[in-house]
């Protein structure tokens, strides 16, 4: 097989990721009356990348071929799709439908941060426990379970950081330590799938060849399962270091950018008057 | 010597030859970045100088658009430059699944060199055949050592404890320059080697040779030579082909008076400078581990003719 | 919230008299401004001594198989060189400006700690003078500033030196850690009413992130470092391959911090330049957004660059490559600064002062030292390129051409504060031409050597065509370079006598150590100055155009932190870093099989969890404590502490008991990898837990000596953090030893 036969034949038209896809854009557009912002840019970006993630090759070679492939798809759960799904929401100060009754524990969730980012550095930790990690490769169920919890814990990360309700949101300096620390967290086990070595999942040593692409994958991609696990460190330290860098930055920008001209200029008027008046020196 | 002034833009193997395209290529980059720099400072400088009385110019804290293209500006140069980096690093990516057809490893402060399907042992000079991409497995036998030819391949550490691969190839027969580069103790300055390469024929009679230990005349003076070598301590670290071959912790002598530097570049192979060496190798590389054994001056010829033999 | 900003706010008396006179004055002070001085001072002669170094190594190398130096001196040369310019120079340096310079410029009367302050700086003359030792003990080491493993182990290194490296940069780490400490504790928590952090001046914004990379950074050359001394005097194999240790290791250590280091050295140059260009432009900075992001920029991309250092150590093609890519992207927010310095300049009203002759110096030597490291991102550049006298030079343009030209700037655009006196500029004029002439000379040629293919660190060389020439150049270039130094000593020395009075703000500047008198009284300021732009001086100045307010009308921002608090949170943060290069070493080789002992046959997660469960009950007690101390219930508390130190005395013994068994099966530190990951983690853990009890025994002695009063509820708080954090670390290190067995 070339790789051209491979990247043409290799989609997994799964009907429940494309329902999801669908049944995501109607809410939305429902639930806009059909009057969109830039918004839905943000959200259309997030459900095709959802779609390519689980429809795409890279889901025929991340199941059990490719331990980087598995890592890249785990990255966009986690880090990419979660959070351009809730810039694409609509900003308000809060909801109270969360407040109280049956919903209050995810209100307790989504209100500490603390809780938030170890769910989304545990989550990452957790997936790669060897047993967990070859699990989610032999099991369909523990396989629908990951991406499910991955998302879900995505979710939970940002929230803090970009998550609509601007009261839950916590001080762009807090968020900027937030986000340092969880990738510090990311680093820590990207160095160590690196660098050490550890056989994370084992699974992706000797991959059952299916498909009939291992030649392909190993002889003229070059990717032997070392070389291979050696990315899927990277690219969960790296890439997924410079996700966190960029939030980073967009709250060094809503910082630094938190006064609006209009009161800048008020603020101007009331220093002049200030100013004239003597004082000691 | 070949490989011109500047080995490193003056290239003799496909490897260097790309790399030196590549470097030229950044650096005229790099030089387009400078020279915007220095234009913008210099401008600055001439046009924008104090001038007495003149009140101070009006406050401007910046422009964001301008801010932003600075910031995109770099960041699809260095786009370009990582794309170039990936082209450039597939050009020299040894196999590891094949036997190595050399291998080198690192002493302090010479190289020991073998060609594994020949059999040959030798040292500080590399013979290698025009045209042929070697597969060169590279060890160390003590501290980090650093192989580097700069007119044949990129340079590339030698670790204890691990084993590194490069590629090895010379377009055009000649003599090239290579040294240790990884500070490795006293003698690091001296650590030096040559890679001769020649054509198959030559290569080919070259091996010939080194494979056969060398014939020595039953003359007395070097009888009376030999005899030293055994019975001085030059035995306990040397091997010759022939005599004695268990010691490792210095260079093969087997074939000494083919190769054309003595003490890993220090001095060149003649029969003055090696009596020179003999009589004192502390005087020229000083803190190498071959003591002055304070030979006579009989001694020291003897030897000296006696080594001269070993072509 | 605007009155308080509009009024001066007067500063609290001092509490201690005036300063005391003479030497016993210098040498028993605690003000920020008097150990600024004794860096600076300190530092000169250690310049002067590292200048003399690096001189004699010209010399040598000035004509091909030149005799002047024996090889083993000439490595002693290059090693002192290179930690003494580092470690004793620049650093202490920047350090030491940035004591005297922050508290004045955010309008404190003094760092946060003073008396950590004067133990930061005297462990950098005691660090300095135990490295010197070294010359009287058989040696100063010779293995290079970066002492790679193996030639640093004891087979190779045969006398003394490398340990008295080792031990002096452990005590100058210290130090280091321990100013950066005061330094974040002073800039977050003693900021003058209407100097919020958005407002700060760039150069205290750039002291403040450095000050981050350094608590980050250092202890991974501190867990290094340990690792290094525990094999030569323990007999351990960290780094020895013969014995199953690993090369490489130490290379990853050794440069997860010596790549943040370069920027260490690098941002307060920036800073010092951020404050010199606008100055002398007459305009304020442009983009101080985008020059403050930039900064954080570097310093988070500073820590994924280090293996740039290693792409000639064969790490494979995937891991050169992700380390290509950050590093060509660190250029990115390097980029964003110079620009937005050249663009201050643009359609400013530029005078050409000495102090802005070396800033501009400093512009174009910094790009072209800057551009040069780029073409070390380009892996295969590098591989050609690196070990060569084209880095020697690449690392001159970054550290001489940039950093030491900032600090002249910085010298001559502050002294007047320090002095009270100019520096003249007749005699700064000469200092700056010969400084820029011999610098380039010295150093521009050496690119074209490494081109040649001259390795660096060889005591001498071949005679090649055209290498003893550029040779020649490169030294003569040294030499004036040399003479430029002494003619700023020179300046020094008469301007202090003879310069001309400065008066307070000689430069027209608008940063807050320019409001006080030159120099500055003990306690800096009668008053502050309304604050509430970048640039209260020209605010004060023109009240008809003042700058825009920043960040609103709020005289503080947004939260109140206590010094004691972020002191000791900063201190955990450097402890934990060093603890988790601890852990990964322990990972790194206990990841394979190995002979010998295992932590399958010598340790029993089930029995040592037990004791682990004493531990963390113990973490619940002191919290309890503290509540009960809190609510004025003295006995409680005592009682909670008690428990708590036997807690903690419980987990010391079981864990001697643990060692007790391991010895007795004939295991010791040096028996294997295993034997020594474990004994150097769970050893320092110990040591920890046995300095918390020590601590705890305090506060009970304390607490029995009397109550508690306000302040010293704080060391209970601190303690208690401290205790917390032993626990956590606990809690990871079981994880890691233990309960992977039971898994």
């Amino acid at each position: 097989m070339t790789t051209r036969q491979f990247l043409i034949s290799a989609w997994n038209w799964n009907p429940w990721v494309i329902a999801i896809c669908v049944a995501t854009i109607l809410i939305y557009c429902a639930r806009h009356h059909f009057h969109f912002t830039r918004n839905i840019g943000w959200l259309l970006a997030g459900v095709i990348i959802f779609f390519v993630t689980l429809v795409s090759p890279i889901d025929a070679l991340a199941d059990g071929y490719l331990f980087s492939a598995h890592m890249l798809q785990h990255l966009l759960l986690l880090l990419i799709i979660p959070p351009l799904i809730l810039l694409s929401l609509t900003p308000a100060p809060n909801s109270n439908r969360f407040q109280n009754g049956r919903w209050k524990w995810l209100n307790w969730i989504l209100r500490h941060p603390l809780a938030n980012w170890f769910l989304g550095v545990g989550g990452m930790w957790l997936w790669h426990a060897p047993a967990l990690c070859n699990a989610a490769v032999t099991n369909v169920w523990v396989h629908r379970l990951q991406y499910v919890s991955l998302l879900l814990m995505g979710f939970a990360f940002w929230w803090p950081v970009i998550g609509p309700w601007s009261k839950q949101r916590i001080s762009p300096l807090a968020g900027m330590i937030y986000l340092f620390s969880a990738c510090v967290g990311c680093t820590v086990l990207g160095i160590i799938i690196t660098f050490s070595p550890v056989e994370v999942c084992s699974i992706y040593l000797h991959p059952v060849d299916r498909l009939g692409i291992l030649p392909l994958i190993q002889n003229q991609w070059g990717l032997t399962p070392a070389k291979d696990q050696q990315l899927g460190g990277l690219l969960m330290w790296v890439p997924a270091c410079l996700i966190y860098f960029c939030g980073i930055f967009g709250l060094f920008a809503r910082w630094h950018g938190e006064t609006g001209d209009k009161e800048i200029f008020a603020e101007s008027q009331l220093t002049k008057t200030i100013m004239e008046k003597p004082h000691g020196r | 010597m070949n490989g011109g002034d500047i080995p490193v833009f003056h290239p003799f193997s496909p490897e260097t030859a790309s790399i030196s395209d590549l470097f030229i290529l950044v650096l005229i980059v790099c030089g387009v970045i400078l020279a915007i720099v220095v234009g913008m400072i210099g401008y600055g400088l001439i046009f924008f100088r104090h001038k007495p009385d003149s009140a101070d110019p009006a406050s401007h804290f910046g422009n964001r658009k301008l801010e932003i293209t600075w910031t995109v500006g770099p960041i699809l140069i260095i786009v370009c430059l990582f794309a170039l980096t990936v082209r450039g690093m597939r050009e020299s990516d040894p196999a590891a699944n094949r036997p190595p057809d050399l291998i080198v490893i690192g002493h302090q402060w010479w190289w020991e060199v073998r060609y594994p399907q020949a059999g040959v042992v030798t040292a500080n000079e590399i013979h290698i055949p025009v045209g042929r991409q070697w597969l060169v497995r590279l060890e160390s036998a003590d501290v980090i050592h650093d192989f580097w030819v700069p007119a044949l391949a990129r340079k590339i550490q030698m670790i204890p404890g691990q084993t590194n691969h490069i590629w090895l190839e010379a377009d055009a027969p000649g003599t090239y320059d290579g040294e240790c580069v990884e500070f490795c103790g006293a003698g690091h300055a001296w650590m030096r080697f040559s890679v001769i390469a020649e054509s198959s024929a030559e290569f080919d009679a070259w091996l010939r040779e080194q494979e056969n230990s060398a014939s020595i005349p039953a003359i007395d003076s070097v009888q009376t030579g030999l005899k030293i070598f055994q019975t001085m301590s030059c035995i306990n670290c040397h091997s010759i082909q022939g005599v004695s071959v268990a010691a490792n912790a210095a260079p093969d002598l087997t074939h000494l008076a083919s190769r054309q530097t003595l003490g890993g570049g220090v001095l060149s192979n003649t029969e003055t400078n090696l009596f020179r060496w003999l009589k004192n190798p502390q005087a020229f590389k000083p803190g190498c581990f071959m003591p002055n054994l304070k030979l006579t001056d009989a001694q020291a010829s003897a030897l000296t003719g006696y080594l001269e033999t070993l072509q | 919230m605007s009155e308080t900003a509009s009024a001066s706010v007067v500063i609290e008396t001092p509490q201690r008299g005036s300063a005391s006179r003479g030497l016993y004055g210098w040498v028993a002070t605690a003000d920020h401004k008097r150990i600024g001085i004794l860096y600076l001072l300190t530092t000169l002669v250690f310049f002067v001594m590292g200048g003399v170094e690096a001189l004699l190594m010209r010399i040598q190398l000035a004509r091909p198989n030149n005799h002047f130096l024996s090889p083993d001196a000439f490595d002693q040369l290059f090693t002192m060189h290179g930690t003494t310019m580092i470690f004793l120079v620049v650093m202490p340096t920047l350090i030491g400006l940035a004591n005297y310079l922050v508290p004045l410029m955010i309008g404190a009367r003094d760092m946060a700690f003073p008396r950590l302050n004067a133990l930061s700086f005297w462990l950098l003359p005691c660090g300095g003078l135990l490295l010197h030792f070294s010359l009287l003990a058989g040696g100063a080491p010779a293995v290079g500033w970066f002492s790679y493993a193996p030639l640093s182990e004891t087979p190779y290194a045969t006398t003394s030196g490398v340990d008295y490296w080792t031990l002096s940069l452990l005590i100058l780490g210290v130090g280091s850690v321990a100013a950066s400490i005061n330094l974040i504790a002073t800039i977050l928590t003693l900021r003058a009413p209407g100097l919020t952090i958005r407002r700060l001046p760039l150069f205290v914004w750039m002291i403040f992130i450095n000050s981050f990379l350094v608590i980050l950074a250092l202890p991974a050359l501190n867990a290094a470092i340990v690792m290094l001394f525990i094999d030569r005097h323990l007999g351990t194999h960290f780094f020895a391959p013969a014995n199953g240790g690993s090369a490489v290791l130490w290379q990853h250590f050794f440069w997860a911090f010596g790549h943040p280091e370069v920027y260490i050295m690098a941002l307060p140059a920036f800073g010092i330049i951020s404050e010199v260009v606008p100055v002398f432009s007459r305009r304020p900075i442009f983009g101080y957004e985008f020059v403050a992001a930039s900064t954080v920029a570097i310093a988070l991309l500073s820590f994924g660059v280090w293996a740039h250092h290693m792409f000639a150590v064969g790490l494979g093609h995937p891991v050169d490559l992700f380390f290509a890519a950050t590093s060509m992207m660190i250029a990115v927010p390097t980029g964003v600064k110079v620009f937005a310095w050249s663009a201050t300049m643009w359609g400013g009203s530029i005078r050409l002062t000495t102090s802005m002759l070396f800033a501009v110096a400093f512009l174009i030597q910094f790009t072209i030292g800057g551009l040069s490291g780029v073409t070390f991102a380009v892996v295969p550049i590098d591989w050609q390129v690196t070990g060569t006298y084209y880095l020697v030079a690449h690392l001159h343009y970054v550290l001489f051409g940039g950093t030491f030209f900032a600090i002249f700037a910085g010298i001559y655009y502050w002294f007047p504060k320090m002095s009270g006196r100019m520096l003249s500029e007749r005699l700064g004029k000469l200092n700056f031409w010969t400084a820029v002439i011999g610098f380039n000379t010295a150093f521009f040629v050496q690119h074209f050597l490494g081109l040649m293919g001259m390795a660096r660190r060889v005591y001498t060389y071949p005679d090649l065509p055209g290498w003893g020439l550029l040779n020649l150049i490169s030294t003569v270039g040294a030499f004036l370079l040399g003479a430029s130094v002494l003619i700023l000593l020179w300046n020094i020395a008469v301007s202090l006598r003879h310069g001309q009075p400065a008066g307070d703000n000689p430069w027209r500047a608008w940063t807050l150590e320019w409001a006080t008198t030159s120099p500055p009284p003990v306690q800096n300021f009668e008053r502050v100055p309304p604050i509430r732009s970048r640039r209260p001086l020209w605010d004060l100045a023109h009240p008809e155009n003042p700058d825009p307010i920043v960040g609103g009308t709020a005289a503080r921002d947004g939260f109140a932190l206590e010094k004691n608090r972020v002191g000791i949170v900063s201190f955990l943060i450097t402890e934990g870093v060093f603890f988790l290069m601890l852990i990964l070493a322990y990972l790194y080789y206990n990841s394979h099989a190995m002979n010998g002992p295992t932590p399958t046959s010598m340790l029993n997660p089930q029995r040592t969890g037990i004791y682990t469960l004493c531990l963390l009950a113990s973490s619940f007690t002191i919290w309890l404590a503290d509540k009960k101390l809190k609510a004025k219930q003295p006995s409680a508390f005592r009682w909670l502490l008690s428990l708590t130190i036997l807690l903690g005395t419980v987990f010391i013994i079981g864990q001697s008991r643990e060692y007790l068994r391991i010895f007795h099966a004939g295991v010791m530190v040096n028996s294997n990898l295993f034997a020594t990951t474990f004994f150097t983690l769970t050893g320092f853990h110990g040591l920890h837990v046995c300095v918390g009890i020590i601590a705890l025994l305090i506060l009970m002695g304390l607490s029995l000596a009397g109550d508690f009063k306000q302040g010293r509820i704080e060391a209970v708080k601190s303690i208690g953090l401290y205790w917390h954090f032993v626990d956590a670390v606990w809690l990871v290190v079981f994880s890691v030893i233990y309960l992977r067995l039971l898994l």
